[in-house]
């Protein structure tokens, strides 16, 4: 009986193939819409809340003259050979800054790393302070960093507990950082301050060591200010209590990249929402004219025996079949879409530093599956009322062409 | 077999309420070919409908072997339609997406109380009955008008009711198959036994019937 009413309402879907194509098409491109909307707005939500996790400083303090890159995502110090006190900062008990870490960065040549002439940034961190470098790790051994490790910038090659040569010297890769699309990171090979010193003699060869490794040293200090302390505040307390510093703060990039993300997922949620509306409103106009045209043979159905129930079944079957295949397409539509998002929008993102996180494949897979069950919902509501309403009249006011 | 009492039809239009049966009092003996004549608009066909429990009566009572029909539920009166009313139609009633046997057997498969090898097996012999036992699988349209009408009939007696109602079944066929389709509803009203009601304003086929209720402005008149 059941597979009567499935074959039933496939062969009504067939007998209009245009009408039923352009109902499954309608509801494709709305639950294409849904399903791509709903995947972005998830891993666009995450995406942020890993960015914000893996921002950078929100202010830098460098020698007076020392170059710096400033990104959006974070701040980080270009290699120089100006260095400032170890302790600068500490000695300023500065109460408007909350984290400070210390990085020593030095350019070497001939150090094995990459090819012959390939020059590379080395860049020391207290692992115990630092808060711009580890929140960058993508992969990483299972175990805390030690002495003698590194971690490679997203642009070199290695693998995870490989053994890498520093000016002859064996090292353990570690981790590796994420893109951050800064040159200096991408390309630069992290380790701790200890491991770093061990190099200066190597670095130095026969020449001078760099400043940056003596001990007491740092090449500048990336900082985080205080809850409620402002860059102003901190800038200005900086700099009178400590001499021969420049104070570089963030530009406003992030917070504009944020705001546009924030008005990005307010956009995709209006979109989803007219688009669902809209399409049960027609699916539920056209389906309207459909059970009116088939009054008739309702009526019929009803006369020969069928039951109220089974009337409504089989117009549910109808709609869900057409909804339901519709709702499959639009999924199928929705990943080619992702697929052009993530070859446009998101490599462009992660070149400026901002990371794209998509949301793992299970809930994907759990949010393809709500999207067609959602198809599915409009179109048992939009059949519903119709179907309802001609399954309540007479079966001859139906045969006659009424109701 | 058939009783009604009091039978009142009305239909609400712009123009306020029309009276299209009122008041009919009606008693159709088992077995028996009866015919409903009268000029259009006398309120036959709305007298069909509301015995054959298609249209709700605006008052009185319509039983069929002792059941009152209007006072079943919804899901009751369509399962006594199913099981102990067959339909004949003023036109070819036939759903255009099934093949002649689906079309036949529908009506038994609707009731669910039968295996569909056994339904598909009763419809292939009364569609063989009806001549049509070469055109089981074709469509409505590839048949004539007067095979489809044959089709019907037989798909009226798929579940063997005890009660045919043809509404005007020749009205749009021409004069040789007019008489076929007489004599197939004849036929299965002598061979089976089954209770015909034929409704017709065409006198030479009511002059067949055992029973003729003449019907003018919704009243019996004779």
């Amino acid at each position: 009986m059941r597979w009567l009413l499935v074959s039933l309402a496939l062969q009504n879907l067939g007998r209009r193939k245009a009408r039923s194509l352009l109902l499954v098409a309608a509801v494709a491109l709305g639950s294409s819409v849904v399903f791509t909307g709903a995947i972005l707005m998830r891993s666009i939500d995450r995406s942020m809340e890993v960015g914000f996790t893996r921002m950078g400083a929100d202010m830098m303090v460098v020698p007076e003259g020392a170059l710096t890159n400033i990104t959006a995502a974070l701040l980080v110090v270009e290699p120089t050979d100006l260095v400032l006190d170890a302790d600068a900062l500490a000695k300023g008990q500065l109460t408007s800054l909350s984290r400070v870490a210390a990085q020593k960065i030095v350019r070497v040549e001939h150090s094995g790393i990459g090819s012959h002439h390939d020059s590379a940034d080395l860049i020391g961190f207290e692992p115990a302070r630092d808060f711009t470098v580890q929140p960058w790790l993508s992969e990483k051994l299972n175990r805390p960093l030690q002495p003698g490790d590194v971690i490679l910038g997203a642009a070199r090659e290695g693998n995870l507990g490989a053994q890498l040569l520093i000016f002859g010297k064996p090292h353990v890769i570690y981790g590796r950082l994420a893109r951050t699309g800064v040159g200096t990171h991408e390309r630069g090979v992290f380790m701790s301050f200890a491991t770093l010193e061990a190099l200066a003699s190597a670095i130095g060869g026969r020449g001078k060591q760099p400043a940056a490794l003596a001990p007491d040293k740092a090449s500048g200090f990336l900082v985080e200010l205080a809850p409620g302390a402002t860059a102003l505040q901190a800038r200005f307390a900086i700099l009178s209590s400590v001499k021969g510093v420049k104070v570089v703060a963030g530009d406003t990039t992030l917070s504009g990249i944020r705001q546009g993300l924030a008005a990005l997922l307010d956009g995709i949620l209006a979109l989803m929402a007219l688009m669902f509306a809209s399409t049960a409103l027609m699916v539920s106009v056209l389906f309207s004219a459909i059970v009116t045209e088939r009054r008739v043979e309702l009526g019929l159905l009803k006369a020969i025996g069928a039951r109220r129930s089974q009337v409504l079944g089989m117009m549910v079957t109808e709609a869900v079949l057409a909804t339901g295949v519709g709702g499959l397409l639009g999924v199928v539509l929705g990943v080619l879409v992702m697929r052009l998002f993530e070859r446009s929008l998101v490599y462009t993102l992660e070149n400026v530093g901002v990371p794209f996180i998509w949301i793992d494949t299970p809930r994907m897979i759990a949010f393809a599956a709500g999207a067609i069950v959602l198809a599915c919902i409009i179109g048992v509501l939009g059949v519903l009322y119709p179907a309802w309403r001609a399954s309540r009249r007479d079966a001859y006011d139906l045969v006659r062409g009424e109701g | 077999m058939l009783s009604c009492r009091q039978l009142r039809k009305s239909y609400l239009t712009e123009r306020g309420d029309v009276t299209a049966v009122a008041g009919i009092d009606l008693e159709i003996e088992a077995g028996r070919f009866s015919a409903i004549i009268g000029r259009s608009g006398s309120g036959k066909s709305s007298l069909m409908a509301m015995i054959g429990g298609l249209s709700r009566p605006s008052d009185g009572s319509v039983r069929v072997d002792g059941v009152d029909i209007w006072g079943l539920s919804d899901d009751a009166l369509a399962a006594f339609r199913n099981g102990r009313i067959g339909f004949v139609f003023q036109f070819a009633s036939l759903l255009p997406t099934l093949r002649l046997i689906d079309n036949v057997a529908l009506p038994a498969m609707l009731g669910g109380r039968r295996v569909a090898r056994d339904v598909y097996d009763k419809a292939s012999t009364l569609l063989g009955r009806m001549g049509l036992g070469d055109h089981l699988d074709a469509y409505p349209s590839e048949v004539s008008a007067g095979e489809q009408r044959r089709a019907v009939i037989a798909r009226a007696l798929i579940n063997d009711p005890a009660l045919v109602l043809a509404d005007e079944p020749t009205s749009d066929l021409d004069e040789q198959t007019e008489i076929e389709i007489m004599d197939e509803l004849l036929a299965v009203n002598r061979e089976l036994g089954t209770t015909l009601v034929l409704v017709t304003h065409n006198l030479s086929l009511a002059e067949q019937a055992q029973q003729i209720v003449h019907i003018a402005n919704g009243v019996v008149v004779s």
